[in-house]
């Protein structure tokens, strides 16, 4: 064993490694043979959930979005869903199909972002412009939806912020045209190519029984054969009344994974058209909130598609109790638990990222793999570092 | 007046301005922009675009290139300074010495002998050690393992190249490239040896690092391999040598299977010279071009390849040359 001690060599990969992303990977590594991979998170502490403790509830919005900025509306929605348990609210319809309408075009360009930072990864430059090229028209779509970006705070308890944009409905299809002719060029350069089929097939292997042992979730879930998505198993906002398909791929490797992204980004923009079709007349604010509005701001308001907040909204006090919610975001599943003391602030706030759960990954998967594999493995589970360290 | 007189000698000419050290510079830095501007192109981006405006920011290498020279190359602590300082200058010298033996028309050659093809091959070879002690020499995991991987590599790639590139030796009956290209007047070795031509293109990328075999200094494994240490003007050299080293081998690789100066016959000096730069340029454009396209190899499935596919083509390249020979086809003369 001594002798074997001394081939190792330990490497650090990270925090200042062009592939690491904000966190460290300690491998150690024989000849090219990765022997271990422990991964280091702890270098973006945001400290969400203490922080949590001492901001009102409408603060926290913002906050809990911080986390995970490729994929804010997850965040977003799972609070707020959360704190309407608490509330014992439920949104109008409008406002459901709304929240469902922004999930879908903000997993889009989580799926593409991390595309793209996965072809980086394995060295193709081509897939990493392409994809973050391609995110812009979605995140134009959500920015003329919401007004912001990237971090929206779009969905609020009882309803959303915005109502839907004159001629949304035109652009939005335009875009969503734009993008099934590029999904041809993709396959055509990238997902076609031997070169990328070599790196990714039979690379990180993930079983489905590991994959429920280890409590992996999202697309790395269900790259492995099971098909788990909470918007099936624990219906939310407009999607019980909404066709689509959970994408599951039957081989657990790297190119399994990226592959049900891609087939996700479909599947997305199905659901984005029917949403654009179904979409019903009324209310986007909860009337138990709309009727706090004095009535000129509630007629500006109605004209203008854009909800004023009343004063009474910031210090929103939430009855005493716990609740949980989950929803099924670009990376996979998000919790929240808030319990709540009947005061300005959650007594206690935890919140579960999907990043966190799938950080197991590392070690499980890079165990016998080569150097140039880390990179390949790390970009095919789409993880966020900051995300799993809140 | 004598000065002129002597810079035009061949033995100085050559090595030094054309096809040399000027040229392979100028060639440097269009093939950089030209790199930058055709991946910008498929990437749908513009690429360099302010550095003289009207032409597309073409001399953006210019400025990269000044920009390099005036930083500041720091040397870590730690390292074997002389090897650290020394191989970069090696590594550029001896990526660029082969030109010597490479002649630019039947007439117009520094150094001609029967032996020129081996020479060339030989030269060339040298320079991977370098790479492996540069590694070695910046005392870091990073720049190990990337030296590590390339001499993996070289052991994988030379073999079939110089077997494949003998063949032809074989075919034309002679190790004297200018021989060797004038031997192709009627049909180009390409034509004559298909299989050759191409192992010996997949290992001359290969061997210059060009994508899908960058392997040495994959920027997301390893960051820059064997050079990660290095900065400034010295890190200009050791990427300068590669792109270097390609042009060489394009320029043998124009001899051996392009025809070199053919089809247009002439003994005319700048004539030939211009039609054998066209051809070595328009090869360094195809690996520029590569790294809009693919991924990066795994090093394991590069040495792969260059054990289970290119060596055994290589044989079969002698092979066709020899039932070529007994056949009858007769090139020489």
């Amino acid at each position: 064993m001594s002798s074997m001690e001394e081939r190792e060599i330990e490497l650090l990969i990270g925090p200042q490694h062009p592939a690491s992303g904000h966190m460290r990977l300690v491998a150690k590594v024989d000849g090219d043979v990765v022997v271990e991979l422990r991964p280091n998170i702890g270098y973006v502490h945001r400290s969400v959930e203490k922080l949590a403790e001492v901001k009102k509830y409408l603060q926290i919005i913002p906050l809990v979005e911080r986390p995970s900025l490729a994929d804010t509306t997850a965040n977003n929605l799972a609070y707020v869903m959360a704190v309407e348990k608490l509330l014992g609210i439920d949104p109008p319809e409008r406002a459901k199909y709304l929240r469902t309408l922004l999930a879908e075009i903000n997993r889009i360009h989580s799926h593409l972002y991390g595309l793209g930072i996965h072809g980086v990864m394995i060295g193709s430059s081509t897939a990493y412009m392409w994809c973050f090229g391609d995110r812009e028209p979605f995140l134009e779509l959500a920015q003329e939806l919401t007004g912001a970006r990237l971090t929206y705070s779009y969905i609020i308890p009882g309803g959303v912020r915005r109502d839907l944009p004159a001629g949304f409905g035109e652009r939005a299809e335009r875009v969503l045209r734009y993008m099934e002719n590029r999904m041809k060029d993709y396959f055509d350069l990238y997902f076609n190519n031997p070169v990328v089929r070599a790196r990714l097939e039979g690379v990180g292997v993930l079983s489905r029984d590991d994959a429920i042992r280890l409590g992996v979730t999202g697309p790395n879930l269900r790259a492995s054969g099971v098909a788990y998505d909470v918007r099936r198993a624990e219906p939310y906002a407009a999607y019980p009344e909404l066709e689509f398909d959970v994408v599951t791929e039957q081989a657990g490797d790297s190119f399994a994974r990226v592959m049900v992204r891609v087939r996700e980004i479909v599947e997305s923009m199905r659901i984005i058209r029917q949403v654009l079709r179904k979409i019903p007349e009324g209310p986007i604010l909860h009337e138990n909130y709309e009727k706090l509005i004095p009535p000129k701001l509630r007629e500006e308001m109605k004209r203008r598609g854009m909800v004023k907040f009343p004063s009474v909204f910031a210090n929103l006090r939430v009855p005493a109790g716990e609740a949980i919610s989950r929803v099924e975001g670009g990376r996979g599943e998000v919790v929240f638990h808030i319990v709540s003391d009947g005061k300005l602030s959650p007594y206690r706030m935890r919140m579960v990222t999907p990043s966190f759960r799938n950080v197991i990954l590392f070690e499980h998967l890079t165990r016998g793999v080569r150097v140039a594999d880390i990179p390949a493995i790390y970009g095919s589970l789409d993880y966020f570092p900051p995300e799993a360290d809140r | 007046m004598d000065i002129i007189g002597l810079l035009f000698e061949p033995y100085i000419f050559i090595p030094l301005v054309f096809p040399g050290l000027i040229a392979a510079f100028i060639l440097l830095l269009i093939i950089i922009w030209l790199e930058r501007k055709i991946a910008a192109k498929v990437q749908l981006r513009y690429g360099p675009l302010y550095v003289l405006k009207p032409l597309g920011g073409v001399i953006q290498t210019v400025a990269d290139l000044l920009r390099y020279l005036f930083q500041e190359p720091i040397i870590p602590k730690g390292v074997d300074r002389i090897a650290f300082l020394m191989t970069p200058v090696f590594l550029f010298g001896l990526a660029y010495l082969p030109l010597v033996a490479i002649p630019v028309s039947p007439t117009y050659y520094a150094f001609r002998s029967d032996v020129s093809l081996l020479l060339v091959l030989a030269l060339t070879t040298l320079a991977p050690i370098f790479t492996v002690l540069m590694g070695w020499a910046s005392n870091n995991k990073f720049s190990l393992i990337g030296g590590v991987r390339e001499g993996y590599l070289v052991i994988s790639y030379e073999i079939p190249m110089f077997l494949s590139a003998l063949s032809m030796a074989l075919l034309y009956n002679s190790l004297d490239l200018v021989e060797i290209a004038e031997a192709q007047r009627r049909i180009w070795g390409a034509l004559l040896n298909p299989v050759a031509a191409l192992t010996m293109l997949l290992l001359m990328y290969m061997s210059t690092s060009r994508f899908p075999f960058e392997i040495p200094e994959a920027e997301s494994e390893i960051v820059a391999g064997p050079y990660t240490e290095y900065s400034g003007i010295i890190y200009g050299l050791v990427m300068g040598a590669s792109y270097v080293k390609l042009y060489v081998l394009s320029l043998v690789y124009s001899i051996l299977f392009l025809g070199g100066w053919n089809p247009l016959p002439s003994n005319d000096a700048i004539l030939a010279g211009t039609i054998l730069f066209i051809k070595a340029f328009l090869l360094v454009a195809i690996g520029a071009f590569l790294r809009a396209v693919y991924p990066r190899f795994r090093i394991d499935q590069a040495i792969g390849i260059g054990w289970k596919i290119a060596f055994p083509l290589s044989l079969i390249s002698i092979l066709l040359s020899l039932s070529l020979i007994i056949g009858g086809v007769s090139l020489v003369g």
